[in-house]
């Protein structure tokens, strides 16, 4: 696939809650390709953890569409090459898609080993063994290699959201979602995980970031996408956004959180 | 009150208590094992999306928890299987099969909805994180369910199913009334035989204490070993 073939593109988004008496999501239209590194950015309760739920579907949309590698993820059926009806089944392409959350979520009752290697063995029949190998190398190249067989009881946060990032890239996804990936961390913790994460964007993965770190944002996001009151406000490169915000919203945001 | 003669007549008898033994133990094991199986099915049903299977299950629990166990066991006994000829063999070459399976129904419909609020009270208190994290690697509902929410959920309820496992054995002594051959049938026997209802009824006491509180203490050596590998 060329690079910049478009892998996900969403149109009319939205999402309501309380019978649409609170608007989380109020028409949101944007397209992802592949290699896009796109930070999305917004005060609190803007909509953009929401938006990023609704990319695989673990927030399901009120109306409008997600296309997934040509696939609207959010109908029950779809039509495949050879034009016949098939129902769709969300798992396939979740798998597609790692993601990655504010407080990690890694299997309390499974150690690190057995929380990345349970989904390819489980849904890629993979066999253990050579989900173990795998395993391990990730870990390596995440500097946790002497952590296998802890639990997660027995991490630190950083070390935790480490984990939780090779347990996504376990499944070979196409695109990676981080959802806060940093929030719930001690500020020295911080750093280790986004290393992790600008490595990865340096390897050419697709990622969609929503984050606070305004100077990880600007310095791994390759689309910055603004977003205040369920729409997207203002997009462009991170020198557009932060050095040169057209929107009041926007200009009034930076004010207050450079 | 007790004299040594009361229990040298009663001592004579000891066979039926071990009867007894057997019958309580085999009743009380097949009511955890049949009650849970239920409970778990009557729980999903319970949170079920589909309202009329959550709707049954409600009914289901909200009825056998507000009606009387021996209520419920002479329905089950005296109506349900009244029509129904049970093959009448013998387990264990004495339990009445015809008196005993009715007993067995009767007492996992009974734990069946109790045990099915602690099942749901334990999944639903696993962070839906969990379920989220889960779904995002591709798993299905199903392999959630089992692989991800249950272990973790059973962990949690643990000591509510010993307790629910220990309140069983004791009740299930009321299976008595059906002629079920537990250990209070054993009481009732040798009181019959022996004129003398002190000395049995104070070792089926002693039966049912050996039974139980080694039970409630070897669940808590099993939870508290299960704990520490990942306490939250």
């Amino acid at each position: 696939m060329a690079s910049n073939a478009e892998l996900i593109k969403v149109t009319g988004l939205c999402k309501h809650f309380y019978n649409g008496d609170l608007k989380a999501l109020d028409g949101v239209d944007y397209s992802i390709n592949k290699g896009d590194v796109v930070v999305v950015i917004g005060p609190s309760g803007s909509g953009k953890s929401t938006f990023l739920r609704c990319l695989n579907l673990l927030e399901v949309p009120t109306s409008g569409e997600v296309v997934f590698k040509g696939v609207d993820i959010t109908k029950k059926y779809y039509t495949d090459k050879n034009g016949n009806k098939v129902r769709l089944n969300i798992d396939e392409h979740r798998r597609k898609m790692g993601m990655v959350f504010q407080h990690f979520n890694l299997f309390p009752h499974m150690t690190v080993l057995a929380n990345m290697t349970l989904a390819p063995i489980k849904v890629k029949k993979m066999d253990k063994e050579t989900a173990e190998k795998k395993a391990r190398k990730l870990l390596e190249r995440v500097g946790l290699a002497d952590r296998a067989d802890a639990y997660p009881i027995q991490l630190s946060g950083g070390q935790k959201q480490r984990v939780a990032i090779v347990r996504a890239l376990m499944m070979e996804p196409e695109v990676m979602l981080f959802d806060e990936p940093t929030s719930a961390l001690d500020p020295e913790m911080v750093g280790e995980v986004l290393e992790v994460i600008r490595e990865l964007a340096q390897s050419g993965m697709t990622m969609v970031i929503v984050t606070h770190e305004m100077g990880f944002a600007k310095e791994v996001g390759k689309k910055i996408v603004f977003m205040a009151d369920g729409k997207i406000v203002e997009t462009g490169s991170p020198q557009e956004i932060f050095d040169n915000p057209k929107s009041p919203r926007l200009q009034d945001f930076l004010r207050k959180v450079l | 009150m007790f004299t040594s003669a009361g229990f040298a007549k009663t001592w004579q008898y000891i066979q039926l208590f071990k009867e007894g033994l057997i019958c309580t133990l085999s009743l009380s094991a097949l009511t955890v094992i049949f009650g849970f199986i239920f409970a778990l099915i009557l729980a999903l049903m319970r949170m079920s999306k589909i309202k009329p299977l959550s709707w049954f299950a409600t009914c289901y629990v909200e009825l056998f928890r507000a009606t009387p166990m021996l209520v419920q066991l002479f329905i089950v006994y005296y109506v349900v299987f009244a029509k129904a000829s049970l093959p009448n063999f013998k387990l264990f070459g004495f339990i009445r099969f015809e008196r005993f399976f009715p007993g067995v129904v009767a007492l996992s419909m009974n734990s069946g909805a109790y045990l099915s609020e602690i099942i749901r009270a334990g999944i639903q208190s696993i962070d839906h994180g969990q379920t989220e994290a889960s779904r995002s690697l591709g798993l299905s509902s199903r392999q959630t369910l089992f692989d991800i929410v249950l272990p973790q959920a059973i962990k949690n309820i643990l000591p509510a199913i010993a307790n629910e496992f220990v309140t069983i054995i004791k009740e299930s002594s009321i299976c008595y009334t059906i002629g079920v051959q537990e250990i209070m049938y054993a009481v009732a026997s040798i009181k019959g035989a022996t004129y003398r209802i002190a000395e049995p009824l104070l070792i089926a006491t002693a039966v049912y204490f050996c039974l139980t509180f080694p039970t409630s203490k070897i669940i808590a050596y099993f939870e508290r070993r299960m704990s520490r590998g990942f306490k939250r």
